[in-house]
């Protein structure tokens, strides 16, 4: 995972796809978990699933940073996603969306309390704009919060 | 803690946050991001994903088929308003073969006959310069 960094790109194609859709691997087994038992999927409808996930990261990204930009705040947060995520029809996930972040809150604040004295990150974290086709670890105890 | 392992296991996105990240920055609008935000977005495509999957096997099961095709999707998207908003246009047109319609592939132009009077459009491509230029008007 550490051929393709800072943007370069050799093979334009290939390079750019890797940067701009999540893995088919994982969108396979989540429509796996959905399917009936015996369903199959098309390759090409897995491909065209892939992109369509990236179109939606797009556009509720897109419609949060309006709403950042007009209010002029640089810091995209939680709340900007679940309103864009209204914003756009999606109402049904907002409850979801809230108890998955009730309980991000809750496991958070435990790490940071098993960090004694530490760095505490119960602060949201800004990932800066030059880390983009890095995976910099965002927890300054070096592990990933979400993996 | 006795709930620990269950509270990690069910919050844990299936998705990498690093490409979900690299995909929200493809927006040079993007400035940053919380990691709060970056978990949302995660959790929401995935919520997106399934509900795309479920309405997708729906129609194949509607049509007795057991894999789900690209065009399965595109009714699926179609028949939910706020994802056709967005996601109807970024579809691949559907190709010829996967319309119903019983129609000729190709038609050549030999086949039709012309209305009396008339030329043939491409008979002014097919004739040689130096013959006389062709009168449409009899006057």
């Amino acid at each position: 995972m550490g051929d393709n960094v800072a943007g370069a790109s050799n093979d334009d194609g290939y390079i750019k796809e890797q940067d701009r859709l999540l893995p088919i691997a994982n969108v396979g087994r989540i429509m796996k978990q959905i399917l009936p038992q015996n369903a199959k999927i098309s390759k090409e409808a897995k491909e065209t699933m892939q992109e369509c996930v990236s179109e939606f990261i797009g556009f509720v990204t897109s419609e949060a940073s309006q709403k950042c930009r007009k209010e002029r705040r640089k810091t995209v947060n939680g709340d900007d996603i679940c309103s864009a995520i209204g914003t756009l029809g999606f109402d049904d996930y907002a409850g979801p969306l809230r108890r998955y972040l009730q309980r991000y809150r809750e496991v958070e604040g435990d790490r940071a309390n098993q960090e004694k004295g530490g760095n505490s990150n119960t602060e949201d974290k800004e990932e800066p704009a030059s880390s983009y086709g890095t995976n910099q670890p965002i927890n300054q105890a070096g592990r990933s919060n979400f993996i | 803690m006795a709930g620990e392992e269950e509270i990690a296991d069910t919050i844990k996105p299936e998705f990498p946050t690093g490409r979900i990240k690299r995909i929200m920055k493809l927006d040079k609008d993007i400035n940053k991001v919380t990691s709060e935000a970056l978990f949302l977005v995660s959790c929401s495509t995935e919520l997106f994903l399934q509900f795309l999957a479920e309405r997708s096997a729906e129609v194949a099961m509607e049509k007795k088929r057991k894999t789900v095709k690209l065009d399965f999707i595109r009714t699926a998207v179609k028949r939910h308003r706020p994802t056709s908003d967005f996601l109807l246009d970024s579809l691949p047109a559907p190709t010829e073969s996967s319309l119903p319609i019983d129609r000729p592939r190709s038609r050549a132009v030999e086949d039709k006959p012309a209305p009396p009077g008339t030329r043939r459009i491409d008979q002014f491509f097919r004739k040689p310069e130096n013959e006389a230029p062709i009168e449409i008007n009899d006057s």
